[in-house]
């Protein structure tokens, strides 16, 4: 199907029209779009399979040492109950070698040895080999003889079988949090900025190539110097900016309407923790508020950034090379994301918190995980505007002075005598 | 009388410490075909990147209707760069179309004069195909109609004839003519004079960043050039130094320059006499735009 771009008569959406359809036309966009979309639903699917299958196997391997191993034991710590071992039909073994013994002469299946402080010197078990898995089913048997005795002898010794039930089984715990007098729930509260910032990283890694070629197309080309002629770089370079913008909401659109699809129709498929649903999630205005920004102005911020390095380069294998130094920055908060939740005030955090390549994905963290105070999710957004700033003002310059040096890369310091 | 279209004045241009144009002046008239010309790296294209604020001058104004150049004014200017290239992956009426409504016209005016000029250069057929599957002859085509689709009323056109046949390049003479007989002004950046020759006005020959000639191509030539007799002969050419010196010989041709104190039918009973010499056509004319240009290179 072939189709003709909508243009107006006004230069500015002249331009994003044409940047707009002319990568949505390119089959590589598709790809990249729709292949994480892919790739999610390929790990799903294998990660559910696998899961049915490692249940099966764990089933059919429990029902087979239930059914047919035959163990014994030595108790020298003197906590399991005789009657115990009588009642479950384990033997006892007169001495540790001799278990050992009948273990590899293969008349036991496996054989349990209690020392006598198991807390400080553990269980030892030595079982027949049937490879990696099956020896769990012994270690938990092992265990479990050990805690029934320990809790028969606490039930004998108190009579209070609520005791008993804890030692065997660990409480439920519910936690209620609160910030400012009001009651918080972590899981739910990350998960309107979170989205913010899992678009931020899909963004980057999906579009940063189409950023790149937006411009080391046109030097590669030689578009470049007629354009200058006929409109001003800035407007050229902003126009190429909002399209890019555009383009990523394509891109997150074509990401989120599969989802959207699953979560109306099939919404035990996304499997969801039990009690969370999309009118559950919490909206807090001021975090959402400065997630979005820090998503909107950081963007711009990179777009410009690669932008700008695009017209230094010959062209967008050149510039292709610088593409690792370009995206690594957003990533490396996630490096320190342990300091970033236990430590949001420690140095290295608030050196990324302000530094302008790295501000962006820090900030949307930080806000994500509610380490951000009011005052510093401010002075974080006034970084970025002012970097965003700097960094069109840098893909103007390296687009009016670099993108005619046709087959060669121009300098930084060649970029700022101009 | 009117004010210049283009006005150079007094115009310098370094790069690092190496002076690549040196106190350049020169103007273009409403309505002329304005030849710039030199040699690679004589410093033409830096000139009309410089007159177009593709590059900020070291010193001296460089003028479009009487004021500096900025994209503003684009609707009036078509600019065909030495360096140029459109998107290879784009469908050839898209670019032009694109590129039409950048210079000020609407999209249904740019898509009708793009088509009628596809059409008028034989490549109608061409014009829903990538730019990339054209031949570079047809490339060019929609290059020059890219330039002058927006009917610019002043039309800066750097080797315009680079990689054209000799078909399509009297094909872009004729597109050239008829844009100045609209009323258009015409600088043509080259170094082919014979097209200078057919097309110019008037003319600046830039020699290492200077200006070394200047004028209408008459005024080039009498400023420059020596009138020559070109014979074409068969037999033994005599020598004759008090006469005339042999400045140009072939094996049956050869080109003589008289004396200053010498009458050229003194030169002509001279050769008259000379039994062995048969001369088959002859000539007197002043030496071409080419001949000047070598000799000033030489």
């Amino acid at each position: 199907m072939k189709f003709s771009y909508p243009y107006t008569n006004n230069t500015m959406w002249n331009i994003i029209n044409f940047e707009v359809f002319r990568a949505l036309k390119k089959k590589s966009f598709w790809y990249a779009s729709i292949a994480p979309v892919l790739i999610i639903l390929a790990v799903f699917g294998i990660e559910k399979l696998s899961i049915q299958n490692a249940q099966k196997n764990a089933q059919t391997q429990d029902q087979n040492f239930s059914q047919n191993a035959k163990i014994s034991v030595l108790d020298n710590s003197g906590l399991i109950d005789p009657q115990l071992l009588v009642t479950q039909h384990i033997g006892v073994e007169p001495n540790k070698d001799a278990g050992i013994a009948a273990v590899k002469n293969g008349q036991l299946a496996a054989f349990f040895y209690y020392p006598q402080n198991p807390e400080t010197n553990g269980i030892q078990v030595y079982a027949k080999d049937q490879g990696l898995s099956i020896t769990q089913p012994y270690n938990d048997a092992a265990t479990n003889l050990l805690k029934q005795g320990v809790s028969k002898a606490v039930s004998s010794a108190t009579g209070n079988s609520e005791a008993v039930q804890i030692l065997e089984k660990s409480p439920t715990v519910t936690a209620t949090t609160y910030k400012s007098g009001a009651e918080i729930n972590d899981l739910t509260n990350v998960i309107a900025p979170g989205i913010f910032a899992g678009i931020f990283f899909l963004v980057i890694i999906l579009l940063s190539y189409t950023m790149l070629s937006s411009t080391a197309e046109e030097k590669a080309n030689k578009t470049a110097e007629i354009l200058l002629t006929s409109i001003k770089a800035r407007t050229l370079i902003l126009g190429k900016i909002i399209s890019l913008i555009i383009l990523g909401f394509v891109q997150i659109a074509v990401l989120t309407i599969p989802f959207v699809c699953a979560y109306v129709f099939f919404p035990s498929l996304l499997g969801f923790p039990s009690g969370i649903t999309l009118s559950s999630i919490p909206i807090n205005p001021i975090v959402v508020t400065f997630a979005a920004l820090f998503f909107i102005v950081g963007l711009i911020m990179y777009i410009g950034f690669v932008v700008g390095l695009g017209a230094l380069f010959p062209g967008g294998n050149d510039a292709s090379r610088f593409m690792g130094f370009a995206i690594i920055w957003n990533f490396v908060p996630i490096y320190a994301i342990s300091s970033i939740i236990s430590s949001p005030h420690a140095l290295i955090v608030t050196i990324f918190t302000y530094f302008p390549l790295t501000a962006p994905s820090t900030l949307l963290l930080r806000n994500t995980i509610g380490s951000l105070t009011v005052s510093e999710s401010i002075g974080g957004l006034m970084v970025l505007i002012l970097s965003a700033g700097i960094a069109i003002w840098f893909a103007v310059r390296a687009f009016r002075y670099g993108s005619m040096e046709y087959g060669r890369r121009i300098g930084l310091k060649e970029l700022l005598r101009n | 009388m009117n004010s210049p279209v283009v006005d150079i004045q007094s115009f310098a241009m370094s790069f690092d410490s190496k002076e690549v144009v040196k106190d350049l002046s020169f103007n273009v008239s409403q309505g002329e075909v304005f030849g710039l010309l030199g040699a690679n790296g004589a410093g033409k294209t830096t000139t009309i990147r410089a007159l177009l604020s593709l590059l900020e001058p070291t010193s001296g104004t460089l003028l479009i209707n009487g004021r500096r150049y900025n994209p503003d004014m684009s609707a009036t200017i078509g600019y065909l760069p030495e360096q140029r290239g459109l998107y290879r992956n784009e469908p050839v009426i898209d670019t032009m179309i694109y590129l039409a409504v950048m210079h000020g016209l609407n999209r249904d005016e740019a898509k009708k004069r793009s088509l009628a000029y596809l059409d008028r250069v034989g490549i109608g057929d061409k014009a829903r195909e990538h730019l990339s599957s054209l031949s570079n002859g047809q490339q060019q085509k929609v290059q020059l109609g890219a330039t002058i689709i927006h009917e610019p009323s002043l039309m800066i056109l750097d080797e315009p004839t680079e990689a054209l046949d000799p078909v399509n390049r009297s094909l872009l003479m004729n597109i050239i003519n008829e844009q100045r007989a609209k009323g258009s002004t015409v600088i043509l950046v080259t170094h082919r004079m014979e097209e200078v020759e057919q097309l110019c006005d008037r003319i600046v020959l830039l020699k290492d960043g200077t200006r070394a000639l200047y004028g209408t191509v008459d005024e080039v030539k009498n400023q420059f050039g020596t009138t020559v007799i070109a014979l074409a002969y068969t037999g033994q050419l005599p020598t004759n130094e008090k006469l005339y010196s042999v400045t140009k010989q072939l094996p049956h041709y050869a080109e003589l320059s008289w004396q200053k104190d010498v009458a050229v039918d003194e030169v002509f009973r001279c050769l008259a006499n000379q039994d062995d010499l048969h001369i088959t056509t002859f000539d007197v004319r002043r030496p071409t735009l080419n001949e000047i240009f070598l000799s000033l290179y030489k």
